[in-house]
């Protein structure tokens, strides 16, 4: 048995200088931890051709936590507050994740008004993440324009988000057993009237860049991920569904009020980045049909169906839970030792992660603008990427 | 197919294979030795066609002198999950490498290689992912101290 | 700092007139600067979508201070909003960020993370506690993100600072914060003691000096400068 371990400088030896002075010599570039499109702090290193790319070789790291090993010495509610911190443009998701794992071992089972105010959440902050993706897409592609539009609109969800949960960013609201406060009164209100707002928001956010012939150039067929590799490389979430591949899980292993609202899952036919981009375009579309059909019949009851404060325990085994978040499938292996309310060991299957890989197999052939269209159209936060 | 079904199929094929108890859903427990003909046999047979590695990490068992490593696979075709645990010794431990079976186990790998210090024979590329080359110790393990480490008074 | 604005002390002081028009240029130029902060945008995490995307976006409007000019390289930028926990691993390239920057530079820690590690203080074995430890911070900014209001409060707070504090007498010397760490050999009784002996001072007036730079001399050759005690 053989293990050859190695270290980042012996892969950037550079290769032999080229024979003939015509011929051409291939060299590392690093798009290091602070460049615009770097979206946190990733590290990549392109190996390249002239422009062409032969070779990507990701770094991450540059903001690893430590997650894993601190959620060992706290307890489940405290673990909320962590898992905000990853992904944090879908954190309530991410919230409901741990939250739902936790209750399913732990054998809490929580009331329809509880699940339908999460499904709710979880849709509005879908919508502000694809809104915030776009506007960064559009920046990194060249249009400022488009950050400018979708942030004015991602900071009307997040006042509805304000005046119920406290926070505009890192929520910490969907807890196991319930929520941390009950909706206000007018809550179904103020979201019709933001759904009456979004819907031809959308429309002008196609007119403003969809139909723009050079990013119709950029994306269409650039960076073209086969279903089958897609799936082999562990993508999930919008990357894998335009690749042809229908893995939704609110549509495979509902949880939630999703099996009781009708909605598409949208799958693109290619793979290429003109693909990533519309699926998530639609997505929103279908987010807000999920919320008018939810948001006129929240039915009544508590909004916590443990106690506050009460410890929770989980019983000797592994336990694992999965959510669709915004970016991919957010999966939390537990394994408790039946002593204590800390885990023994948490880990959390971050979407991020897994796409990331993906980048190495799509990008070799394709150039350094193309490299850009491609990263961002995988929508990384890098973040829940170093965990 | 439901659970015991599953987990009756999967053993079938692996003589070795035992079941694994207190997991959540069909769980199978391989001596390292036929962890990889048996990942092979799940993701290339029909009735399982596991090509989704959802997860891959690690458990350590310091009282037991063991990793355990998870494998969490699922079938996008069928829709069934799987779990596959594993266990090495805590010295030296080295287990076979899935990267050619599924090109992300290339990539979680490395992260339990490490967080752990798991070495993965045959492994392409096995270099630290998050931490610097430099670094010493495993931080994941139960027995990592770090004098950077702050703890509450 | 330039050539011009080094000796520029040294020409006008002696001219009668010459500290009114000193103190004169001060006021614009430290003006100028704080009303055209460059930010660097150092984000690594959720502090990076508030303080960074969500000032400069149209609801919180950051372009009314002069700053949505957010560079990506520290070469043109010259106020590092950090944003986000800050990791062993890019302490490095933090520093060495801050180094790259043109004086005058200024550095605002936005965020728990990175004013003492935020969340992640305990049990947490990669993350450097403070962004005090890697780079001198001029101005903290709590909150976990902050909101934007809170940031453009940080942000005044610093226009204030550069307004007052800096002089083309001592280019690039400003009042420093107190730093959380205290160097070796330096106990807080001792920075108790300092800062009472400055509060005296500057309390004292004395009033020979302050005639005397009252009094125009009729002739250039009367007019000798008095040395004060700060330069």
């Amino acid at each position: 048995m053989s293990v050859t371990v190695r270290t980042l400088d012996e892969l950037l030896t550079p290769p032999t200088a080229a024979d003939s002075p015509l011929s051409t010599q291939e060299y590392f570039v690093n798009m290091g931890p602070q460049h615009p499109i770097a979206h946190g702090s990733l590290r990549i290193i392109l190996l390249l051709d002239g422009e062409t790319i032969r070779k990507v070789i990701p770094v991450p790291g540059y903001v690893h936590r430590g997650i894993e090993k601190m959620c060992e010495h706290m307890s489940y509610r405290k673990i909320i507050t962590l898992t905000d911190r990853m992904d944090y443009l879908s954190a309530l998701m991410n919230n409901w994740a741990v939250a739902r794992t936790v209750e399913k071992a732990a054998g809490i089972e929580t009331n329809s008004r509880i699940e339908t105010i999460r499904t709710l959440m979880a849709e509005l902050q879908r919508i502000q993440s694809h809104a915030l993706w776009w506007g960064v897409l559009g920046m990194d592609l060249g249009a400022f324009t488009a950050f400018l539009y979708s942030f004015r609109d991602r900071e009307i969800i997040g006042e509805i988000f304000e005046e119920t949960i406290g926070a505009r960013l890192t929520m910490n609201y969907i807890q196991p057993g319930g929520l941390m406060f009950d909706i206000l009164p007018d809550f179904a209100q103020k979201v019709k009237k933001l759904l009456a707002y979004m819907r031809p928001m959308i429309n002008e956010y196609d007119t403003l860049l969809s139909g723009n012939a050079i990013l119709q150039e950029r994306l269409r067929n650039v960076g073209i991920l086969p279903a089958k590799d897609a799936v082999a490389l562990g993508c999930t979430g919008p990357v894998v569904r335009a690749s042809g591949v229908p893995y939704d899980l609110r549509k495979v292993e509902p949880y939630g009020v999703y099996d009781k609202a009708e909605f598409d899952v949208v799958v693109g036919t290619k793979g290429d980045c003109w693909d990533r981009y519309y699926v998530r375009m639609e997505e929103m579309r279908q987010s807000i049909r999920i919320i008018e059909q939810l948001i006129d019949n929240i039915p009544e009851g508590q909004y916590m169906v443990t106690k506050y404060n009460a410890r929770l325990k989980l019983p000797k085994g592994r336990f694992y839970g999965q959510l669709e978040t915004a970016r991919g499938v957010l999966g939390v292996f537990i394994y408790s030792d039946g002593n204590g309310d800390t885990p023994y060991r948490m880990h959390f299957r971050s979407p991020n992660f897994n796409n990331l890989w993906a980048v190495t197999q799509i990008a070799p052939g394709w150039r350094i603008a193309d490299y850009i269209a491609i990263q961002s159209s995988l929508d990384l936060v890098i973040p829940d990427i170093d965990r | 197919m439901d659970t015991e079904a599953l987990e009756k199929l999967v053993m079938g094929l692996e003589a070795q294979c035992r079941k694994r108890e207190q997991a959540d859903r069909a769980a199978v427990d391989v001596p390292v030795s036929a962890l990889e003909p048996l990942m092979r046999k799940l993701r290339n047979e029909d009735p399982l066609s596991f090509d989704l590695l959802l997860d891959h990490t690690a458990i350590d068992h310091i009282h037991e002198g063991l990793f355990e490593m998870v494998y969490l696979l699922y079938s996008t075709r069928h829709g069934h999950h799987l779990m596959v645990t594993c266990e090495i010794p805590r010295m030296d431990s080295i287990a076979p490498t899935l990267s050619d079976l599924w090109p992300i186990a290339h990539w979680q790998e490395r992260e339990v290689f490490d967080l752990f210090g798991i070495g993965y024979d045959g492994h392409p590329d096995l270099r630290r992912l998050f931490l610097e080359d430099g670094w010493k110790g495993y931080p994941l393990r139960k027995g990592y101290t770090d004098p950077d480490m702050l703890e509450p008074a | 700092m330039g050539i011009v604005l080094d000796r520029l002390p040294g020409f006008l002081e002696p001219i009668p007139g010459g500290s009114v028009l000193i103190t004169s240029i001060d006021a614009i130029i430290n003006w100028s600067r704080s009303n055209s902060l460059w930010p660097l945008a150092f984000g690594t995490k959720c502090c990076a979508i508030e303080m960074l995307m969500a000032t400069g976006a149209p609801h919180q409007d950051l372009a009314r201070f002069g700053a949505e000019v957010a560079r990506q390289t520290p070469r043109q930028a010259d106020l590092m909003v950090i944003a986000g926990a800050i990791v062993k691993k890019m302490a490095m390239r933090m520093r060495l960020l801050y180094e790259q920057m043109a004086e005058p530079r200024y550095v605002m820690a936005t965020g728990s993370c990175a004013i003492s590690g935020g969340p992640f203080m305990y049990h947490s074995y990669s993350i450097v506690r403070g962004a005090d430890e890697v780079v001198p911070v001029d101005v903290y900014v709590p909150g976990c993100p902050p909101r934007p209001e809170a940031f453009f409060y940080g942000l005044m707070t610093l226009q204030k600072m550069i307004r007052q504090g800096e002089t083309i007498r001592k280019p690039g010397i400003r009042k420093k914060p107190v730093l959380a760490a205290l160097p070796q050999g330096i106990t807080i009784d001792d920075l108790h003691a300092q800062q009472q002996e400055m509060l005296e001072h500057d309390n004292m007036v004395d009033v020979e000096q302050a005639a005397a730079q009252k009094i125009w001399a009729t002739r250039l050759d009367q007019w000798i400068p008095k040395p004060s005690k700060n330069s």
